[in-house]
């Protein structure tokens, strides 16, 4: 188990570098730069040319690559933010807890009204409650998280706040449009799982020995439909965790994605490219934790040496 | 032994979700402490609210937001995070130097006419050439650490500015001083200009004459700053609040980064200490938010002329019309033309463009007509502004000048803009339809704002609305943006004409007042009647919302949205 953690952790640095490698490309080909994005409509060619140089945004992109990696690697530095002029490591720091509240919260919110609305539903089969439960979950689904945001805003305006990142009550609308999306996958998932699993013969074989349905249902039959759900749920928290963008911007929560669409609208590569390496990084840890937990989960599955 | 490990991680997931709960909300928590010194922020949080505000303020333990109702705080909304409060590193945001520091002169609305008046310089002395100015300072000012303001800290300011280890962006600001640019360029310690003749009496001297000098000098980027101060504060000025010192009527407090920055009452103002205790800048990149966010009492003012897209829901509104403060904006929206680009490159094009469209309508139908249509790039209330001769509304004369120009079957043109400026979008699409009225097929091209710039920048973009709003009262900073040999490529729009050139050039150095008002008016005239180089559009009201307990707010005389808020008073 540990050589395959350990193989694992491994394998993401040459992720990370082709990571950064593709966003050196890709800003170099993209028109713009971070000073005439910052100056804006005032101007000033001489200024732009003399700061350009010190700040050396006139060398290739190659060359830059090659100096910024030997920056993090050897000194763990990785850049000031040309927008914020703070270092993109406090600026990350400081933005990642309110993104943890967030994503937790909304996780956490999703499994408890995700999970039950799923078993009800592959229960009752078919029946009233399943529709009503589905076609929520569709909703939560479909519907995109900016509408989802101003309708609540728009509800709860005067009873809950509907803007910035003081207290905890703060997080409840947010955490609501994140969590209705989240729960609505893991319902439906735990629905088609749950109804898969209850076709199986040692189901039939349980009831047909005279248990309860209910104890059939969650100690029999929910342990092992929650394989698919376990793996979506460690996904759906790495995806939270590298910053909601829309949600953060409508309900100013200064978090992971905010800095991140203000490090692409600014040009700004350093943040850019720090925000790129932690999401990254976040995202490889997820999947990593899902497929340990599987394990855990389903002592049938072995990770080591991909038996 | 899974189990026991499954365990182990759920642990360790609420434990890092507790540490993130205490880290994330320390922020907000400190900030709102650092209000509460201020004297009063936290105090009757919530009381003299509507009742379901202070409910919300009741169940939180750190909001400061929703304790605006109240307190003697302004809450103003921002749609950005700024870079820093160093203005001499900074083009864009203005708000807090506006309120932090003070400039030597200030320019300020009075009988209804824009004038610098004294600030930290009690009063002044031109030479007759124009070339040195010998400013008299007030005696009675202090800095935010207890410092007396002195000359030296004059010198040091424009020094600093002009140092090459600040990387500062607003060195034109100073670089008409005698010796700026060889500090610029390294080839100086210092600026030869500027001497501190004693403690309170500081000599500048240009290297040629500029008549805007003293306007130049009240825009937010001449702020003066503390020798001592800033200097210790190295790198950390205009980043840390606490050690971002001026003599201002408001202190920079805190910084939540992309929250708010807080600033509160300096009581040893020099002006004599602000009605209010101090000042949240609160960040609400959201318009619509914005909106319920007032309706709340969460904020105190919101300017709808930066939060366009709730303009018409607040002047469509009764119950708000006796809460809209408006004044004119000192700037201008027009259409840029790219004369390297066809088909802007004929003039005969470029009229009729002019002529096809139909401002008067745009301004009632988009903007619930707050403004007045302009002829000229110099608006009503900038020095050197005149009755300029009206650019007709004609679609039949504007088909006739286009089958003139042999585009009487019709024509393509680019129109282009940012991707994230729904207003440029709302008037380019109307402009699209009515340019079709006459023949020309119009395509509304849009990019990304960095790469809008850049473009624009290379002189590469097309047709585009833009927007210029006064630094300084001086129609220089208007002509001279846009239509010297630099300037005119940087802005796309690429016209040719050397007389303006050497023109704008003589303008600047010019003593005599008519003589040069005269000099800007035949530019204006050249570039806009005769060449059609831009068409003006309109001269906009500035709309801003304020509380019924909001007292004492006025739009400044530039409409920025900018502005100090010293002024502004409380009363419930």
């Amino acid at each position: 188990m540990l050589k395959y953690i350990a193989k694992r952790v491994l394998v993401t640095i040459p992720v990370l570098i082709g990571v950064v490698f593709l966003i050196f490309v890709m800003l170099s080909v993209v028109p713009g730069d971070p000073l005439t994005v910052m100056m804006g409509e005032k101007i000033k060619v001489d200024v732009i040319e003399r700061l350009s140089e010190t700040m050396h945004l006139n060398d290739p992109w190659y060359i830059r690559f090659v100096w910024y990696l030997r920056d993090v690697v050897l000194h763990g530095d990785f850049g000031m933010s040309y927008k914020l002029m703070r270092s993109v490591s406090s600026l990350i720091a400081n933005a990642f807890p309110k993104t943890l509240m967030l994503a937790v919260t909304a996780a956490v919110l999703s499994w408890i009204v995700g999970i039950p609305a799923g078993i009800v539903s592959a229960v009752r089969k078919n029946s009233l409650v399943d529709h009503l439960f589905m076609g929520f979950a569709l909703c939560g689904v479909s519907i995109p998280a900016f509408s989802v945001g101003m309708l609540l805003q728009n509800i709860f305006n005067g009873i809950l706040p509907v803007s910035g990142f003081a207290s905890p009550i703060h997080l409840i609308l947010p955490a609501m449009v994140l969590g209705w999306n989240a729960a609505g996958t893991i319902a439906r998932l735990t629905r088609s799982s749950l109804l898969e699993v209850l076709e199986d013969d040692y189901i039939r074989t349980a009831r047909a020995k005279g248990l309860a349905p209910l104890p059939v249902i969650l100690g029999h039959a929910l342990k092992n439909s929650l394989l698919p759900v376990i793996t979506m749920m460690a996904i759906q928290i790495s995806s939270l965790l590298s910053g909601a963008v829309i949600t953060e911007t409508l309900f100013s929560i200064p978090g992971i994605g905010r800095l991140t669409v203000d490090a692409i609208n600014g040009r700004d590569m350093p943040l850019l490219q720090g925000t790129v390496i932690f999401t990254t990084t976040v995202i490889i840890a997820g999947n990593l934790v899902a497929d340990i937990l599987y394990s855990v989960v389903d002592p049938r599955i072995r990770v080591e040496g991909g038996k | 032994m899974k189990k026991y490990l499954s365990l182990l991680m759920a642990g360790v997931l609420a434990v890092s979700v507790l540490g993130g709960c205490s880290s994330a909300f320390d922020d907000g928590s400190s900030s709102s402490a650092a209000a509460g010194e201020s004297g009063g922020a936290q105090t009757q949080a919530g009381t003299a609210a509507g009742g379901e505000t202070s409910q919300a303020a009741g169940g939180s333990n750190g909001g400061a937001a929703t304790k605006a109702a109240g307190s003697n705080v302004i809450h103003i909304p921002e749609h950005d995070e700024f870079r820093t409060l160093d203005c001499q590193k900074d083009t864009e945001f203005y708000v807090v130097p506006l309120n932090i520091y003070d400039r030597l002169v200030e320019c300020e609305v009075v009988d209804g006419v824009a004038t610098i008046v004294p600030s930290l310089a009690e009063s002044w002395d031109i030479s007759d050439d124009g070339l040195v100015y010998t400013f008299h300072l007030r005696s009675d000012v202090t800095f935010h650490n207890g410092n007396q303001f002195t000359a030296d800290d004059v010198v040091y300011t424009v020094e600093r500015m002009m140092n090459p280890a600040t990387a500062a962006v607003n060195t034109d600001f100073f670089s008409m001083i005698k010796g700026a640019n060889d500090m610029l360029e390294g080839q100086a310690d210092g600026v030869e200009g500027v001497k501190a003749l004693d403690d309170f009496t500081v000599e500048i001297t240009l290297e040629v004459p500029f008549a805007p000098f003293l306007a130049n000098l009240a825009t937010p980027s001449c702020s003066i700053y503390n020798r001592a101060a800033t200097e210790a504060a190295g790198d950390q000025f205009g980043i840390d609040p606490a050690v971002t010192v001026g003599t201002g009527p408001f202190k920079a407090a805190d910084w939540v980064l992309n929250d708010r920055v807080t600033l509160v009452r300096y009581d040893d103002y020099f002006k004599g200490p602000a009605k209010i205790d101090g000042v949240e800048l609160i960040q609400v990149p959201d318009e619509n938010t914005q909106k319920l966010m007032y309706e709340n009492g969460e904020l105190d003012i919101v300017d709808l002329s930066s939060s366009t897209s709730q303009l018409a829901y607040f002047m469509g509104n009764d119950a708000y019309k006796d809460n809209l403060v408006t004044g004119p904006e000192a700037g201008n929206y027009f259409y840029a033309f790219n004369q390297d680009m066809a088909p802007t490159d004929d003039v005969r094009v470029r009229k009729a463009i002019s002529m096809a469209i139909d401002r008067q309508t745009i301004l009632d139908q988009m903007y619930s007509g707050a403004g007045h249509v302009v002829n000229s790039m110099l608006p009503d209330g900038v020095l050197g502004s005149y009755e300029a001769e009206e650019i007709p509304y004609d679609p039949d004369g504007a088909k006739a000048l286009l089958a003139e120009a042999g585009y009487g079957d019709g024509c393509d043109l680019e129109l282009y803009q940012k991707t994230n400026d729904p207003d440029a979008l709302a008037i380019n699409q109307v402009v699209q339809s009515m340019l079709s009225q006459v023949g020309i097929n119009v395509t509304i091209k849009q990019m990304d704002e960095a790469a809008y710039l850049s473009e624009r920048k290379e002189g590469k973009l097309g047709m585009t609305r833009a927007v210029w709003w006064a630094d300084f009262n001086d129609p220089d900073n208007f002509l001279y943006t846009f239509f010297t040999e630099k300037n005119t490529k940087v802005r796309s729009l690429n016209h040719k004409n050397t007389d303006v050139y050497q023109w704008l050039e003589d303008g600047r150095k010019m003593v005599d007042e008519d003589e040069r008002m005269e000099l800007y008016k035949k530019i204006d005239m050249t570039m806009v009647q005769e060449e059609a180089a831009v068409f003006p559009l309109f001269q906009m009201d500035h709309v801003v919302v304020v509380q019924d307990w909001v007292k004492g707010f006025q739009i400044p005389w530039n409409g920025w949205t900018d502005t100090s808020y010293y002024n502004v008073s409380i009363e419930r």
